[in-house]
Formats: C-alpha cells, sequence, structure tokens
C-alpha cells in the first residue's frame, strides 16, 4: 500500500468518526422508540425505567423517585456522552448486574443518532 | 346484607385481555364502566422487574400468577358414573388471576380461526355424509363467518403486537407464511422473530417430508413498536420466561401495557381490584340483569354494584360458573341433552418428541414464548383427506423451545436414571443438545363433556365448586396417533443421536401435570337458543343486557390457541354494542 492510500483512507476515517460523534438526531427519535417502552422523556415519569429527562450529563441513580438497583448505585458514573455510549454498546459491561432487561445497540450510528436526540430533547 | 352502589351503564366481571378490550372501547363511547377484578392490581414496573420475575419456582413451580385452588377450584372427572374430586393443586391448565388476567403470562400465540372451525358440522357433513360424524359428537356451527371476523382480527393483531409471517394476502399466498392461511388483509404489524437452530432444523426435515413450515405468530414483539391506540412495546430480548411469568421489557403483547392504561386514564372508567363477583342478578320479569354482587376479598364486605350492562370477561371457567351459580340460562343435561349452560366443554390433546444431537448447541435459554417453526398441514389444510383416519379436526406441528428454564427443562432420554451421578451427568449433557418437536390437536364436543354444578363441594364463598367432566374419545385417540406417527417420521428423518419418540394419547385424561390453558365451551355461541348460549354477538339469548366474552363461546376446540378469535370477537362485540346496541337495547338477533 502506498502512503497516499494510507492517507487517504486515514482522512475518510476521521470524516467518517466525524459524521458519527455528530450523529442525526432526527434518525435517532426513530432508534428512541426502543427505549419508549421503559423510559418517559417527560419529567418525573418514571415507567419500567426512570424518566431520562435530562439524563445528559446527570450522575447514575440521581433520581429521588425511582427505585435503582444496586448495581446502578454503586455504578459511580455521570452520563457523558461517552459514558452513554459504552453503556449502550454493551450494558452489562459497563454497570455490571445492572436490571435493564436490553441487551444492548451493536451499531455504532445507532447509538451516535440515539445520543445526539437524547442531547437534544432530554435536557 | 349487601351494600347497593350507585348504578353503572356497564360492569366488567373479571379484566384480562377481553375486559380491557372492553374497558377501553366503552369508556371511549362514553359509558360508565365499572370493572372488577378479583385479584390484584399488576404492572411489569412493580411486578415484573428483573431480577425478581425469573423466580421459576415462585412463578412456574407455585404458580404465584394464578389462581388459587385453596380459595375456588373444580371437582374433575372422567364420565358421569365416577365421582368427582377437587383438583387441590393447579396442574392440567393455570387459570390467571390479577389485572391483565392470563394475557400477563400467556406465551402470545395468535392465531386465526377460520370458517373450517365456525363451519365445522356443516363442512365435515357435506364432504363425508351426516354419518361421518358420531351420534356422540355434539358439534355444531358457530353462526360466524371468517369475513365477518377479519377486520377484528386484524384489530387484535395490530394491538398485541404480533410478530409474523403472513401466507395469505387477499388471496395472494405469500412464501415464507403458512399456504393454508385464510386470506388476510395485510402484514402482521411486525416481522417473524429470529428463528432459533431448533426450529431452523425442524423446518428443514419438515419441508423435506413435505410440510410447509412457517414462523409462528406470538405477542413477542421482535422489535419496539407502537400500536395504533400509541401503547408502546419493547423489543423481545430473548430470555425465554414468557409462560407463567410477565415480561420485563413490555416486549409481550399484554392488555395491562395496552388497553388497560389507556382505560385507566378516562374518567369513565373506574377498576375495582380485590373485588370477587360471586352471582349476577336477575330481575323479578326474569328478562334482564340488573348487576352483580361482589364480595371484597380484603375485608369480607358485600356489595351490589347495579349496572345497565353486565359482561363477563373472566377465565372461560369462571364465566360459565358465575351463570351456573346465578341461575342463568338452563343448565346442560347430558342424559337428556336439554339446557346448555355447562354444554360443549372442550380441551385439547397433543404428542411430542424430544430430539437429542450430540455435538449439537440449541442454546434452549434464549428463546421466546412464540419461538418455533409451525406446520399446518394436518390442520388448516382442507385438502387433507381425514375420511381414511377417521377423525374430525386437526392438529398443527411445531419444532423448537419455548425456553430453556432451569427447574422444568430438563430434557433426557429415555432410560436415564432419575437421580445420582448419572442423572447429573446426562442433565449437563443434553441440557443444551435436545430439542423438541410437539403438536396441539383439536377436541371435538361431545355429549359427555360438560361442566355442572358439584353436589358435595363447595369454594371459599360457600359456593359450589364446578364439576368438569372430561374425557378423550376415539375421534382425539385416532387423530393423537396419526399426531405421534407423523412426529417420529420427521424426527427420524433428522438423524438425532437419541430419541424419544412421540406416543399416542389414548389414556384417561388426568388433570396432571400441565397440558394446555385452553378450555373452552359451556355457555357456547350460535344461531338457534336452544342449542346455544349468546348469540353471533355473545349476548345472551335470555337476557339481552348480558354479554360472555372469551373461550367459553367456542363450541368446540381447534388445534390452535384460543387467544386470536378471544381477542377478534370482543372488538367485534364492542362494535355492536357501540353501534347497534347502546341505541337500541335490545336482542341483537332475533331469536
Amino acid at each position: 500500500m502506498t502512503t497516499r492510500k494510507v492517507f487517504f483512507a486515514a482522512a475518510l476515517a476521521v470524516i467518517a468518526h466525524a459524521a458519527s460523534a455528530q450523529g442525526d438526531p432526527k434518525r435517532g427519535e426513530k432508534v428512541f422508540e426502543e427505549c419508549r417502552a421503559c423510559h418517559a422523556i417527560e419529567k418525573g415519569s418514571n415507567g419500567v425505567g426512570p424518566s431520562l429527562h435530562g439524563v445528559i450529563g446527570r450522575r447514575a441513580a440521581e433520581l429521588d423517585d425511582f427505585r435503582y438497583s444496586p448495581a446502578f448505585k454503586r455504578a459511580n458514573i455521570t452520563w457523558t456522552r461517552q459514558n452513554l455510549d459504552a453503556f449502550l454498546a454493551d450494558p452489562q459491561k459497563l454497570v455490571p448486574a445492572n436490571r435493564m432487561p436490553y441487551a444492548g445497540m451493536p451499531e455504532a450510528k445507532d447509538r451516535a443518532d440515539v445520543i445526539e436526540y437524547m442531547q437534544r430533547i432530554l435536557k | 346484607m349487601a351494600q347497593k352502589l350507585k348504578g353503572v351503564d356497564v360492569v366488567l366481571v373479571g379484566l384480562g385481555w377481553t375486559g380491557g378490550i372492553l374497558a377501553k372501547e366503552l369508556s371511549e363511547a362514553g359509558m360508565k364502566v365499572v370493572a372488577l377484578e378479583r385479584g390484584a392490581m399488576r404492572s411489569t414496573e412493580k411486578d415484573f422487574a428483573v431480577p425478581m420475575i425469573r423466580d421459576e419456582l415462585r412463578y412456574s413451580a407455585r404458580n404465584d400468577l394464578m389462581q388459587n385452588p385453596a380459595k375456588d377450584t373444580l371437582t374433575i372427572r372422567n364420565n358421569p358414573s365416577q365421582e368427582a374430586l377437587p383438583m387441590r393443586r393447579l396442574g392440567s391448565f393455570l387459570p390467571g388471576e390479577g389485572v391483565g388476567g392470563a394475557g400477563v403470562h400467556w406465551n402470545g400465540h395468535t392465531w386465526r380461526w377460520t370458517d373450517m372451525e365456525f363451519k365445522v358440522r356443516s363442512l365435515y357433513e357435506e364432504r363425508y355424509g351426516k354419518a361421518y360424524i358420531p351420534a356422540d359428537m355434539t358439534i355444531q356451527d358457530w353462526g360466524i363467518t371468517y369475513a365477518e371476523l377479519e377486520p377484528y382480527y386484524d384489530r387484535f393483531e395490530y394491538t398485541a403486537g404480533i410478530s409474523g409471517k403472513a401466507g395469505n394476502i387477499r388471496g395472494k399466498i405469500q412464501p415464507g407464511g403458512s399456504p393454508f392461511e385464510a386470506p388476510r388483509a395485510r402484514e402482521y404489524p411486525l416481522p417473524p422473530l429470529r428463528s432459533s437452530l431448533a426450529g431452523e432444523m425442524f423446518a428443514v426435515a419438515a419441508s423435506a417430508n413435505g410440510y410447509h413450515p412457517f414462523p409462528r405468530p406470538t405477542a413477542n414483539a421482535s422489535r419496539a413498536y407502537t400500536n395504533p391506540d400509541g401503547a408502546r412495546l419493547g423489543a423481545c430480548q430473548y430470555c425465554g420466561f414468557c409462560e407463567r411469568f410477565g415480561c420485563e421489557a413490555n416486549a409481550k403483547g399484554s392488555p395491562h401495557i395496552t388497553v388497560i392504561p389507556i382505560a385507566m386514564r378516562n374518567p369513565n372508567f373506574e377498576l375495582r381490584t380485590h373485588a370477587w363477583v360471586t352471582k349476577v342478578l336477575k330481575d323479578s320479569g326474569g328478562k334482564r340483569v340488573t348487576g352483580v354482587t361482589y364480595t371484597s376479598v380484603l375485608n369480607g364486605e358485600e356489595y351490589e354494584q347495579p349496572a345497565q350492562l353486565v359482561i363477563l370477561c373472566a377465565y372461560a371457567i369462571n364465566n360459565v360458573h358465575l351463570m351456573l351459580l346465578s341461575g342463568l340460562g338452563v343448565p346442560y343435561d347430558a342424559v337428556t341433552q336439554k339446557g346448555v349452560i355447562g354444554k360443549n366443554y372442550c380441551y385439547q390433546t397433543g404428542a411430542g418428541a424430544t430430539l437429542f444431537f450430540e455435538g449439537r448447541h440449541f442454546n434452549p435459554f434464549m428463546s421466546t414464548g412464540g419461538l418455533s417453526m409451525v406446520a399446518d398441514d394436518y390442520n388448516t389444510n382442507l385438502d387433507f383427506d381425514r375420511g381414511p383416519h377417521g377423525f374430525i379436526g386437526g392438529y398443527s406441528l411445531s419444532g423448537g423451545m419455548t425456553g430453556g428454564r432451569p427447574i422444568s427443562f430438563r430434557p433426557l432420554p429415555s432410560g436415564t436414571p432419575q437421580w445420582g451421578k448419572a442423572w447429573k451427568a446426562a442433565t449437563a449433557q443434553w441440557y443444551g443438545s435436545a430439542m423438541t418437536i410437539s403438536s396441539s390437536g383439536s377436541v371435538m364436543a361431545n355429549r359427555y363433556n360438560y361442566y355442572d354444578l358439584d353436589p358435595t363441594y363447595r369454594n371459599a364463598f360457600g359456593q359450589p365448586l364446578m364439576r368438569m367432566t372430561f374425557d378423550y374419545k376415539e375421534n382425539e385417540h385416532r387423530m393423537s396417533r396419526h399426531t405421534a406417527q407423523a412426529i417420529n417420521e420427521i424426527a427420524k428423518s433428522m438423524n438425532p443421536t437419541s430419541l424419544n419418540p412421540a406416543t399416542a394419547r389414548t389414556d384417561p385424561w388426568t388433570v396432571v401435570p400441565y397440558q394446555s390453558t385452553h378450555n373452552t365451551g359451556g355457555t357456547i355461541m350460535g344461531v338457534n337458543p336452544r342449542t346455544s348460549a349468546v348469540n353471533k354477538y355473545l349476548q345472551s339469548w335470555d337476557y339481552h343486557n348480558l354479554f360472555v366474552m372469551g373461550a367459553s363461546v367456542f363450541p368446540h376446540n381447534s388445534a390452535y390457541n384460543p387467544t386470536g378469535p378471544v381477542g377478534a370477537l370482543t372488538y367485534w362485540t364492542a362494535e355492536a354494542i357501540k353501534k347497534r346496541y347502546a341505541k337500541n337495547p335490545g336482542p341483537l338477533v332475533s331469536a
């Protein structure tokens, strides 16, 4: 492989990475449907899972009116974009023994889009 | 003395699928609706969170979501010459209790029953002659057609979020679905679930043997889904804890996450839990019912709830029981064959094989309540000639497991020791390397299979227990022999390391172990008040303001699970009440 080709491939990767980090909130809203069966976006409205209103930047297990699992209580993490991405990719890896019945979102683009949507809507 | 409450438009006895649908539909139509549920409130967040809901001992072995036989049960016998004895532990069937009813802990199998059932007598008479139907086989046409019900099947499937593959859309056969399916207006709301190795191996073998396998339609959401009412379902996580459990992911189409919460938000609707209805009340003229009497099981207080309309929405057996306890309609008498209440009780039959494959890993714990492949070549296939085999009805074949729960799923080759070191070694070896082929078969109505009130035993309220008289007859024995043979042929063609073959079910029926919770009949529908309890709108022939929902209206039982037609008929009745009965109360069909 020539140097030029390597450079070109690397440049493409950078562009692709930038696009995925940005995320498409419109598509993310569709992806978020997977979450809606258990999580409300309205403040104070807890279902099977806690309300996700204002979740970005929130500490894990912070809401007073939701009964979190011990796993989340001791998780000691803040829901930054990076943590959310890691959590959604494999929920049991980032917070072992948590009670969320969800196997994970394997596609990086799905996660980027849904996080972008959450960032905008769930402030 | 019962405390008399303020009257309402509608009282619903029981709040599962049928009560939930009616609660939503009728309260939206402006009627004041009260639901009386004998069990407790149930919600996913409070009652079905993991890990608690995965307690197999509590929910499966000890039936935590089911009715308690210490309060009320049935007495059971095989034929009228025997003395019936109380069923003191649940076994063969598991009636649910609590808000959502059995719709909370079902597997989700949702089928469309067709004119093959609704016109059963005329169809077989036309094809095989009147003499083909045995004299004691009291099957009858239902008085409704598939074409009438089609839009209501569609409604229910889209409400519950059924995953499946259509086989026939408006007459056009669809690849991947069942070619024997009756025409449907459109696809299922959700695509089929991801299949399992066991299902795929069965499908390959069945196809090679000339069958037409397809994925089972089921209320396990293959992806996140918002139903037409706006209720949200999550995606199924393939945990395999459907039957006997609530779904922690809201991925199983259930009334407590669909129709019931919508009704609960309507000010016209009120739910009273722990309210055990003991009697439906009649007026002195004997033409109308006036309400119900119920007891709070929390404090023992008795109440009378007057209502313009009484709709029985409890479990099929309990609807019939309440009719008999309340003296509504003429009880069936097997000797004279007069009367209708209690008539044509039917169950289901089946046979199954377990196949062991050394070195294969089926991962049975990754499953759903409806994850299997089905072949209906001996069920809904009208071209299958029953004549040479001498039976009426049919059975569906299926391959694949609906879960690998650690207590109950212990497949072992015949001859394995029942305990000890060899048992442990075999359990470890075969747990993941065994698969099943099973079947579900119809049961035709028979003069001597029926319900009545037990003369001896009483429940916690001092009321006579329901007495069930049931056994399989020659028709079912013949079909079961045919089933076992068909299963074993497919099984052998798969070359398993070891095979526990299917055996025909010809011994007397017994109430243990678990078999199927598909009990039908007792308040059957039809066209003639002398031979049926309700008309095609499930309205009592005798009391026009009394309706009976659920599988007790089925005049016989098919191979299919009953929830599809139960849901469709409920939507059908809801529309008849809203559009016709509410404007002009009276019989919807003239007798």
